[in-house]
């Protein structure tokens, strides 16, 4: 069955990627320079900012897809944009969950080498820019841990996607919503195959992933 | 040269740094010297201007420092060297390999830095600095996880880089000896004041207060 793929299977698969990979993409955008900025900056409110973000690390994703369904609901706020049971829509729900994630394990990654790290830099008269360049460098592989966390997380979540995707088979149908609804038919055999095709997925990403940073590891 | 006037620092309402004057003027080689905590590390921190403070300091000329946590990046030995260098590669290649020679660590300038002995990290970081034409040269114990050979290599590499253009040393050490080895002058620090200023040889030989004949004592016995 599993190599037999049929077409809807495919554009499940299909929806799936996209969704998680436009979701941890933002996600990142967003929580990764958040999260440097709460450890490295000196402003009014950053503990509180720090203690509502670890706090949001363990927001329900069926409560995130009811705040955005009721903001995108014909007369939510958004609502006359259309979005809801969108693909889109799915992705802003899964940026609410995961941005907190990023937010926090970047700004962990941080304390744990940033001050060390910059005194280092400016005592060799490093510019700014070459500075966030050096971090990034230094840090590539704690960073790709952060992102491949936020892609997991997005790739196996069902709660939100479901209620603001409505699992609609053709158009926001993903494999964690076709497993939910395969295994209220019955249909243990072909839930648990869509399970083992997402367990595939996963194991590709991080392959990839780690491929990317293998340089350095060892020799270079 | 460098002046300090009226340099306070602060830790959570608590003073761990109080030089209301100080100067360290060109080619001159200053010793920081004191228990842990006196106050070393910070005054080096103010003089590099990597930290906030009050007071007024002035610098003349390039700095160049050396923290005491000082982190090898995750990149090879060649790459560590030359990422804060600029122009071109092959040429900031050639003097990264020459300062990588005067260290030692040429051979292993194609491994992971974070592959790396302590000492043989210290003779990095050391590396990363020299290929900078700095005037003032800030080092935190730079050779404290070092072993007695790299010890001599690290000093004789300073010394060599501080004669080249009569540069400014400022090294903290919790060795007096090593004070006399490298630094015509020592300011021993105690609670975050000065508590004497003199030549190594004193220091070694007759320290004016109760706190620097412990130190050396210490050291001594």
């Amino acid at each position: 069955m599993l190599l037999s793929m049929d077409k809807e299977l495919i554009h499940i698969i299909g929806v799936t990627l996209r969704m998680s990979f436009f979701s941890t993409l933002i996600s990142c955008i967003i929580g990764i320079p958040a999260g440097v900025l709460l450890e490295k900056g000196r402003f009014t409110g950053r503990q509180l900012l720090k203690k509502t973000a670890s706090t949001l690390m363990g927001l329900p994703p069926v409560v995130a897809g009811l705040i955005v369904y009721m903001l995108f609901t014909k007369y939510g706020i958004f609502g006359s944009l259309g979005l809801l049971f969108t693909v889109e829509v799915m992705i802003i729900a899964q940026v609410m969950l995961i941005t907190p994630v990023v937010t926090c394990l970047t700004s962990s990654v941080v304390s744990v080498t940033g001050k060390n790290l910059s005194e280092t830099a400016k005592g060799l008269s490093v510019s700014k820019t070459k500075s966030v360049l050096l971090f990034i460098i230094h840090n590539r592989r704690a960073l790709l841990s952060v992102v491949l966390t936020a892609f997991g997380r997005s790739i196996a979540e069902v709660g939100a996607v479901s209620l603001v995707g409505g699992n609609i088979q053709w158009k926001t149908r993903v494999m964690t919503t076709a497993i939910l609804l395969e295994t209220n038919k019955g249909k243990f055999t072909f839930a648990l195959a869509l399970g083992i095709i997402l367990l595939i997925i996963s194991l590709v990403v991080n392959v990839l992933a780690s491929l990317l940073t293998k340089g350095g590891s060892e020799d270079d | 040269m460098i002046k300090l006037e009226n340099i306070k620092k602060e830790y959570g309402g608590r003073t761990v740094l109080n030089v209301p004057f100080a100067e360290v003027n060109k080619g001159e080689r200053l010793a920081l010297t004191g228990a842990n905590g006196s106050g070393k590390s910070t005054l080096l921190k103010v003089i590099a201007g990597v930290i906030p403070f009050d007071g007024e300091r002035l610098i003349g000329g390039k700095v160049l420092y050396m923290p005491q946590k000082n982190t090898v990046f995750d990149m090879s030995v060649m790459k560590n060297v030359t990422f804060s260098m600029t122009g071109r590669k092959k040429e900031k290649e050639e003097k990264a390999y020459e300062a990588l020679e005067k260290v030692g660590l040429q051979q292993l300038y194609k491994k992971n830095a974070l592959g790396l002995s302590g000492g043989e990290a210290a003779r990095l970081a050391l590396a990363r600095i020299i290929v900078h034409d700095g005037d003032l040269l800030l080092l935190d114990e730079p050779t404290g996880s070092v072993d007695v050979e790299g010890t001599e290599i690290i000093e004789n590499v300073i010394n060599d880089y501080v004669a080249q253009k009569d540069r400014i040393l400022i090294i903290a050490t919790h060795s007096p000896l090593q004070a006399r080895r490298l630094a015509e002058r020592v300011i021993m620090l105690e609670k975050g004041n000065i508590a004497e200023d003199l030549p190594p040889e004193e220091l070694l030989n007759a320290p004016k207060t109760d706190f620097g004949k412990k130190f050396v004592d210490m050291w001594r016995y």
